[in-house]
């Protein structure tokens, strides 16, 4: 039997009711805002979670102490009898059992949840079994010396029965990151093998954050005590892959996971025409996108682009649009054809001046993508249908235009939908992690293609196994119905003026209070089992944050053009010769040598220097051009005037 | 003692009386007549006598006092019956903080001997009390029966010190109000009375004028008051609070202790220790005069219930 803490008072003005009551300590009790207390009282038991806390003496009023001290303070510990002092908290309670009748909480005594209560209290019992259950650690409940692990259900967490995590804090206090890198690894360890696979997709979108999630960090005692309490194993993420685009030099890899020793899971993404046609919708402001520019978007999607394309009247061969610089050429032949005829505006039903800003837009996109929009037929894309299970995939569009961002969010997403509705994705639940959501999902602002995605993702992405893990600062800038679908929420230390909005009315002064003050590594969670927030304390993530590991793998600077291709070949196989990429180099046109150099990473084969050679065009020698034999000219006179020549 | 006063009425009922009640019995407390006892001076003449600076008592304390509750049950025919929960209790300051040593309760009722039989037995743990004066009238019975309540709560106290010193033998004991209840208080050197109400006033005329004056951390000359004479005491009075802007009464009161040359001795020094004891400022009207560890040990036995 747990000692008792303290003892349920009501009175008329402060009664106890089904759902809340009064219980009052000694001022030196182990008691906190948070803390887990259990009530029994002739057959009844209660689990409460104190929301709020009083402490008073028996003052009349504050002019009392005045008298009483003479009017000098320093005197107030001098008085013989120490006034009592009262601490009275207020619980909200859990869970009564029995269940029903459903009735105030008893006048019993109050004790602190041992780890046996803190299951029954949040409803664990429910989806915890001897044999295992569907349980994901979240973190530890911890008061009075007392700690218990805090588990969410699986069923609620990536679906069927709920799904999606929303997560927000200021930045800074190991809250968004270390929250999501923390539960990524929990998930994978726990998530029962007879609800599926699963996998990650974490969009990197500020600095090296989630750039080294597979390099181990060093962990104190009380860490490692700390996951192993949670039952977990410390480690770092164990199948992992970083996507990034290239720079605008279409060689180095824009990311800040550039370290020579880290390069062999990093892959370049790089999408050609043919990948963003479909989300053109995503460049093109909502202005730009009316019934007409969308008509001529579909005709090139379906009758152009990868295809044969006869147009007698633009010029006799068939185009074959397969990249930027074809389309051009295409719309090219388009302009020509209606130059030449006098006063003819329309070509095929489409008007010149939607066909030219079309044409401006879509050409844009290479410009201001450069690096994740090649304007060749290469691609470098990620593993659809090949995602294997608890493997962690990062897409750092960290350096890259927010155009470029909204276009790998749009198409990546849509992408992910597809293949999980075909059930061909590789894993039966992706978890997509997307920071900065107030960004790219807020509460007012236009209505964007990735703010309506993300929506429809939230809304309807349970079904399929596609959660989205969201993290921002002010929960109250995102649209509501983004975070109001997360069947998890966790609250790391927030912002005083974000607890002062609307949506925070529902917790106590004391709750945001704590909130408002919450130290490191600690989080207040709301998951659909608890009836009331809970608070947990996480350990340090067995990765290293993204400060740690530029510290550790400074990132290298961008190289010429030709090393950079040399390092890249060099990392599909070492033992390529400097002297004979520079010889293959040697008068290349850069767009040429971008593009074997990207079907080489992207196919991988066994030799892959002979492979990039043999994609650059043969090199023709140049022969010395011999005058022509025949006649030979005739004379010239200057002086001549009349003469032929 | 809802329950008991409930079953009381319950039994009134069943045995033909009528049941009543009257709030204000329950909330009066001791009346003493407005009156003059003129008392006689230990060293005269009566003067003011600063006592020193506020000193804190050096070891344990109690506090000890005592509380009634009474209720009309109702009527049988014309008898009132009256019920009464009465307590008293030592609460013991060790370290700065008061913590319960003894505390003693009695539940009783108080009628003439018919209302008594009429009820039939009574619920456990009440006792009768007889009133057995001539002349039945229902005031004055219920006058009658008050006092015997008064009475009934001043032996609970007597035993509550009795059962505090039995365990404290050299702890002082404050008592609230007069020692002269039991020769034992007066014997005992370990203990004083502090006395708040001045109804009855020890001295008239110009003396008056003098005692009434007493400036704050004053004393007067020692006396003995002439209401003690069963039970000699010497008696002091002391001004805790400064009553400029107040009442005369105003932090006045009366100290009580066993009337020997060593109160005498130590009259000033037992005066700083009371004067330490104005802080903290108790939660009441009687704040002025109402030492805390007094008012702790009442409202300890108030928040026991009824």
């Amino acid at each position: 039997m747990a000692e008792i803490l303290g003892r349920v008072v009501a009175t008329e003005l402060k009664p106890s009711t089904p759902h809340q009551f009064h219980f009052w300590t000694t001022p030196a009790a182990p008691c906190g805002i948070g803390a887990i207390v259990r009530v029994d009282h002739d057959g009844r038991t209660v689990f409460g979670v104190v929301t709020d806390a009083m402490a008073y003496a028996d003052l009349a009023r504050p002019l009392d102490a005045v008298i009483g001290a003479d009017g000098d303070p320093s005197r107030v510990g001098d008085e013989p009898t120490e006034r009592p002092e009262i601490r009275l908290w207020t619980a909200a309670v859990l869970r009564q059992l029995p269940e029903e009748p459903m009735q105030p909480v008893p006048f019993g005594a109050v004790m602190l949840a041992t780890d046996a209560d803190v299951r029954i209290a949040l409803r664990m019992d429910a989806f915890m079994h001897a044999n295992g259950g569907t349980g994901v650690p979240v973190g530890l409940y911890a008061a009075g010396g007392l700690s218990a692990p805090v588990l969410l259900d699986s069923d609620f967490l990536l679906g069927p029965e709920a799904a999606h995590l929303n997560i927000s804090g200021v930045s800074g206090l190991a809250t968004k990151t270390s929250a999501v890198t923390f539960m990524l690894r929990s998930i994978f360890e726990t998530f029962a093998p007879a609800k599926g696979t699963v996998a990650a997709i974490c969009f990197n979108v500020k600095g090296p954050d989630l750039c080294f999630l597979d390099q181990a960090a060093t962990l104190s005692s009380d860490d490692l005590a700390m996951w192993h309490r949670l039952g977990l194993h410390p480690g770092p993420a164990t199948d992992f892959t970083l996507y990034a685009p290239y720079k605008p030099d279409g060689v180095n890899l824009n990311t800040l996971r550039s370290h020579p020793a880290l390069t062999a899971n990093v892959r370049p993404l790089i999408w050609g025409l043919r990948e963003i046609l479909d989300f053109a919708e995503v460049v093109l402001n909502r202005d730009d996108v009316d019934a007409k520019a969308d008509a001529l978007i579909d005709f090139l999607a379906e009758r152009v682009v990868g295809k044969k394309y006869q147009a007698a009247e633009l010029r006799d061969a068939p185009f074959t649009v397969e990249s930027f610089a074809d389309l051009d050429e295409f719309f090219r032949a388009i302009f020509d054809f209606l130059e030449t005829q006098r006063g003819a505006d329309v070509w095929r039903t489409h008007h010149v001046a939607t066909i030219r800003k079309v044409r401006n837009r879509l050409g844009n996109i290479a410009t201001r993508s450069k690096g994740l929009v090649t304007d060749d037929a290469t691609a470098s894309d990620l593993p659809w249908g090949t995602f294997r299970d608890r493997s962690t995939t990062v897409i750092d569009v960290a350096g890259v235009d927010p155009l470029a961002q909204d276009l790998v969010f749009a198409r990546v997403i849509s992408r992910l939908r597809e293949h999980l509705e075909r059930r061909d994705l590789g894993v039966d639940h992706i978890i997509v992690f997307v920071d900065e959501l107030n960004k790219y999902a807020p509460a007012d602002g236009p209505d964007t293609y990735v703010k309506r995605m993300l929506l429809d993702l939230s809304e309807r992405g349970r079904y399929l196994g596609l959660v989205l893990f969201s993290a921002q600062q002010f929960r109250s800038q995102v649209m509501r119905r983004v975070t109001g679908n997360a069947g998890t929420s966790l609250y790391g230390r927030m912002d005083s003026d974000e607890l002062a909005m609307p949506g925070y009315a529902v917790l106590s002064p004391a709750i945001k209070a704590k909130l408002a003050s919450l130290p490191k590594g600690e989080l207040m969670v709301r998951h659909p089992h608890f009836t009331q927030p809970v608070f947990v304390r996480f350990p340090r993530p067995a990765s290293l944050s993204g400060r740690e590991g530029v510290e550790r793998f400074p990132p290298v600077a961008d190289l010429p053009f030709a090393d950079a291709v040399m390092q890249r070949l060099r990392e599909l196989d070492p033992s390529v010769a400097a002297e004979a990429v520079r010889a293959a180099l040697d008068g290349r046109p850069e767009a040429e040598v971008r593009r074997a150099l990207s079907a080489t990473t992207q196919r991988r084969p066994e030799d892959p220097f002979a492979f990039f050679r043999a994609l650059l065009r043969r090199t023709i020698a140049v022969l010395p051009v011999e005058p022509r034999r025949g006649i030979a000219p005739l004379s010239h006179d200057d002086s001549d005037p009349f003469a032929p020549y | 003692m809802t329950t008991t006063l409930h079953a009381l009425r319950r039994r009134l009922t069943l045995a033909g009386g009528h049941a009543a009640s009257l709030t204000a019995i329950a909330v009066d407390g001791r009346r003493d007549e407005a009156t003059y006892r003129p008392a006689t001076l230990i060293d005269a003449p009566l003067r003011h006598i600063a006592v020193g600076a506020p000193l804190a008592w050096p070891g344990d304390v109690g506090f000890l006092d005592g509380t009634q509750h009474v209720d009309l049950v109702g009527y049988v025919g014309t008898q009132p019956v009256v019920s009464a929960v009465v307590r008293a209790a030592v609460r013991l300051r060790i370290d700065r903080r008061l913590r319960s040593a003894i505390t003693m309760v009695r539940r009783v009722v108080v009628a003439r001997a018919e209302a008594i039989a009429a009820l039939g037995a009574l619920p456990d743990g009440v006792e009768p009390i007889a009133i057995d004066e001539d002349d039945p009238h229902p005031l004055r019975d219920l006058q009658h029966a008050r006092g015997m309540v008064d009475r009934t709560r001043s032996r609970l106290e007597v035993a509550a010190a009795r059962a505090f010193r039995a365990r404290n033998r050299e702890r002082w004991l404050i008592i609230d109000g007069g020692i002269s209840a039991t020769p034992e208080w007066g014997a005992d050197p370990w203990v004083l009375g502090v006395v708040k109400s001045h109804a009855m006033l020890p001295f008239a005329g110009e003396e008056l004028a003098i005692y009434l004056a007493l400036p704050r951390g004053h004393r007067t000359s020692i006396f003995m008051p002439a209401s003690r004479r069963v039970t000699p005491l010497y008696s002091w009075a002391l001004r805790l609070h400064d009553f400029t802007g107040h009442d005369l009464f105003h932090g006045l009161v009366r100290i009580e202790a066993p009337a020997t040359d060593e109160t005498i001795a130590r009259a000033d020094r037992l005066s700083q220790h009371l004067l330490a004891e104005v802080a903290p400022l108790s939660n009441d009207a009687r704040a002025d005069r109402l030492l805390y560890g007094i008012h702790d040990v009442e409202r300890y036995l108030n928040a026991l219930g009824r």
